[in-house]
């Protein structure tokens, strides 16, 4: 009875799910140039491909400063909101409003908007530095390689900090309010009742936001894409990009595949060892 | 005293958030209401002569009139396909006990984690030899199929909360279990059933990677991926391609303005539960 139920969603998941998963696995064994009906196999030829592709081993290291930069400043920037706003009586809801917003929008979208604020000389960021006296400071953001990185970082962080918020404030609204009226009859002072209540309370959901960020900004694709194409000289590339772009523009789709296997891999094993680990600590 | 003085320093840092937050897509709005020779003069703030022409000449030249409708339809369809297969499956999961649930259970929490990363490439290869690439029906279905997981373990929650008996009295009336489930869970359902359709809205809508890798003809690209095209085909106008921004981007800040506390409540459910 109860798998007449569960039908429908299993068999999906099985086809459009499983299958490809289990098939990314085969084809990174095989050689595919994404056309032809023919995929000889190639037995661990991808991987030796994989193994000396400087390009995608760049790219891990770069995902890795998304993860970071998403995870330290962005989780940081949403804690600090939702602290701010849980603390406020008038226009929580206002606030609350305006932080999700950029979360609501597609990468295309974003992307776009950033190109036109980042722009080398009509952007507006550039203006207001040369009206302040600091075109000094000026960049072609998006197009040096020694910005673009840092630039895309924080359009990552814009457009998805407002998650962690919305979800530390629904946990600060979940707490009881009587740990926090003994800690005041015992003359707490804020500091020690963030440290000794709010911050263990809070826990639970400290995990599962940085979890949740830090495999957003490992799997950040369209945001780059549509920003600076990973651009320039791969300054900004990243796992999913190149994954990308070895399919399509190379046509090599064994080795993509065993890319994603890796990449895959690695973004499984790091879900698994973060969770492993909160649930120790409790 | 001092109490007040400190809740009102929160002000400062918050309205700065809330400036940086907006501030963007002010600036898109106002770009794409400027002449050409304004926006590289030094685009106004707020235009003095809005050119709502723009907007005409976006629509037409990035043929948004047949990508927002593609959209639409593909959101549509995915949607209720969701609504469906995934309250069924929460349905099963919460209030039927049978053999191999912890199971399912399990399957389901897996998929959650694996990445799209992990599995794009061979979705391609797996479409393509079903004949689904180019096709609105293998888009909705792969659209379908992302969203189970969470709406399933998010009805899951919703159903547990239910009353027990609930079955037992519409058998008693003569209801049959898909029955029962149909006339009497279903409705009881509705708040999780809002949240669900609203969050997989949007997910949908925005969505861009597999619509990226699906189609590669213009007539049937939703609205993500017609974008792209069209800031990727010619060299468009920045004015008109801040416009056709716009354009896409409206719909979803109509729609975030409307419905957004069933917005925020559903990402917290889903994530939290």
């Amino acid at each position: 009875m109860a798998y007449a139920f569960l039908l429908p969603a299993l068999a999906l998941l099985a086809v459009f799910t499983f299958v490809p998963f289990g098939q990314a696995i085969l084809l990174s064994f095989q050689e595919w140039d994404g056309v032809s009906p023919s995929t000889p196999f190639v037995g661990l030829a991808n991987y030796a491909r994989v193994l000396h592709d400087s390009i995608f081993w760049e790219s891990m290291k770069i995902v890795v400063v998304f993860g970071l930069a998403g995870f330290f400043v962005g989780n940081g920037i949403s804690l600090c909101m939702a602290l701010a706003v849980h603390r406020i009586r008038r226009g929580k809801a206002l606030f609350r409003t305006a932080f999700y917003l950029p979360g609501v929008f597609s990468v295309v979208v974003v992307g776009m908007m950033f190109s036109w604020l980042l722009a080398p000389k009509v952007g507006i960021l550039n203006r207001l530095l040369d009206v302040v006296g600091l075109s000094a400071l000026q960049h072609n953001w998006l197009n040096d390689p020694a910005t673009a990185l840092p630039a895309v970082a924080a359009v990552f962080i814009w457009f998805h900090w407002g998650f962690g918020f919305i979800l530390f404030l629904a946990g600060l609204q979940d707490m009881p309010a009587e740990l926090y009226e003994a800690a005041s009859l015992d003359g707490a002072r804020a500091w020690a009742k963030f440290r000794y209540i709010t911050w263990p309370e809070l826990a639970p959901v400290t995990t599962i936001v940085s979890l949740l960020t830090l495999l957003a900004a490992l799997q950040i694709f369209g945001t780059v894409q549509v920003l600076t194409n990973g651009g320039p000289a791969y300054h900004t590339i990243v796992p999913t990009l190149r994954i990308y772009e070895e399919a399509f523009t190379n046509h090599r789709f064994g080795a993509a595949a065993a890319m994603s296997v890796i990449f895959g891999g690695a973004l499984v094993l790091l879900a698994g060892l973060q969770l492993r680990l909160s649930r120790r600590k409790r | 005293m001092d109490r007040r003085r400190g809740a009102a320093v929160l002000y400062v840092p918050l309205v700065l958030a809330a400036l940086a937050a907006l501030f963007p897509i002010f600036w898109l709005l106002a770009g794409s209401l400027q002449t050409t020779q304004k926006l590289y003069k030094g685009s106004e703030l707020i235009p003095r002569k809005p050119q709502w022409s723009n907007y005409v000449q976006a629509w037409v030249d990035g043929r948004l009139g047949v990508y927002l409708p593609n959209s639409l339809l593909y959101t549509v369809c995915a949607v209720v396909g969701i609504l469906l297969v995934s309250s069924m499956a929460g349905y099963a999961l919460a209030r039927i006990e049978f053999r191999g649930r912890s199971g399912v259970m399990f399957v389901i929490l897996a998929v959650l984690i694996i990445p799209a990363p992990a599995s794009f490439i061979a979705q391609y290869k797996l479409m393509l030899s079903f004949g689904l690439t180019n096709s609105r029906l293998g888009y909705v279905l792969v659209l379908i199929t992302a969203g189970i997981p969470m709406a399933t373990l998010i009805m899951r929650g919703f159903f547990a909360n239910l009353p027990k008996d609930l079955e037992e009295a519409a058998a008693i009336d003569g209801c049959t279990p898909f029955s029962a489930f149909a006339r009497v869970i279903l409705p009881l359902a509705r708040p999780g059933l809002i949240a669900v359709a609203v969050i997989q809205g949007l997910n949908v809508w925005n969505e861009y990677l597999l619509a990226l890798v699906l189609f590669d003809d213009d007539d049937l690209m939703p609205v993500q991926r017609g974008l792209m095209n069209f800031v990727s085909s010619e060299t468009p106008l920045q004015n008109i391609l801040l416009a056709a921004t716009a354009i896409s981007a409206l719909p979803v800040i109509v729609f975030y303005v409307l419905a957004q506390r069933q917005v925020v409540q559903g990402m917290s459910s889903g994530a939290l539960k």
